[in-house]
């Protein structure tokens, strides 16, 4: 077998992996049960269906994130980051996390990662 | 060193640094951080094939340093650098197996490198492994983008040596 084979063989395996594992993340069922952290330390453990509309605040560093609840989603309003990444991020959804690194800023369904797995 | 390969090596980091700049200003395709072409990737593959591997990690270290510096994001340098590291040090070895006819593999294998390392940096900043939920996603578009960094820098080594 050629090196070229072999190449084009260990590239499609890491692309079907991951492929496999981004579908497992996606078709898993979210729970109820949204975990808000922050530098690693769990700061709110919402149950998303009976959690009336409001907003969280939270601060690192005098750095501020706004967190906002409506109709059982959850979404970033406002980042003093640089780069808003978290708020592009949109709604909470379950196979991927609302991260802002800046602020070490967490949100999160709690089966989600590899956090599910192991629990 | 000689001086023509200073002034090459200079103006390869210039190359880089200006590619790295103008995607950063271009719009985000997926809202996942990380995903991204990685155009730079082009002069660093190319520079591996050209240089020495001291040559070509004094030229990619540059390019990371000013990168984060004329960015503004001094945030992000310590997923560059580990990214970069393991990135550089994976292609250095592979560089060994794939000639230049399977450049295209070196620069895949890079940027699943890369991704990998971003995302260890970041489940140490924050003390988590819920990011690692997004390597899967990083690895597919990092396959993606490697894939097309990697050919255009077969294109680009074909016509310069």
């Amino acid at each position: 077998m050629s090196r070229r084979s072999i190449f084009i063989i260990i590239t499609a395996v890491i692309m079907l992996g991951a492929g496999a594992w981004s579908v497992y993340l996606m078709l898993r069922p979210a729970g109820e049960t949204v975990i808000i952290s922050q530098d690693g330390k769990e700061l709110y453990r919402l149950d998303i269906t009976r959690e009336p509309d409001r907003t969280i605040e939270a601060e690192y560093e005098g750095r501020k994130n706004i967190i906002e609840i409506k109709d059982g989603e959850v979404y970033m309003s406002h980042a003093d980051c640089p780069d808003h990444i978290c708020i592009e991020t949109g709604k909470l959804r379950p196979d991927t996390p609302i991260v802002c690194l800046p602020n070490r800023l967490v949100i999160e369904y709690e089966n989600s990662g590899l956090d599910g797995t192991a629990r | 060193m000689k001086t023509k390969k200073l002034t090459k090596l200079g103006l390869l980091t210039c190359l880089a640094l200006i590619i790295f700049i103008i995607e950063l200003r271009l719009p985000d395709l997926v809202p996942i951080p990380g995903v991204k072409l990685g155009l730079a990737n082009i002069v660093t593959v190319y520079c591996i094939y050209t240089f020495t591997p001291a040559e070509t990690a004094m030229m990619l270290f540059s390019r990371i340093l000013l990168g984060a510096l004329f960015s503004g994001n001094l945030m992000a340098l310590w997923y560059s650098i580990a990214g970069g590291m393991l990135c550089f040090a994976g292609m250095t070895l592979l560089r060994r197996f794939a000639d230049e006819k399977n450049m295209w593999f070196l620069s895949v294998a890079g940027a699943v490198l890369h991704n990998i390392g971003q995302i260890t940096v970041a489940m140490i900043v924050l003390k988590s492994t819920t990011v690692l939920g997004y390597l899967p996603f990083l690895l597919i578009s990092g396959c993606i983008a490697g894939l097309f960094t990697g050919i255009c820098a077969q294109l680009v080594t074909k016509r310069l040596n």
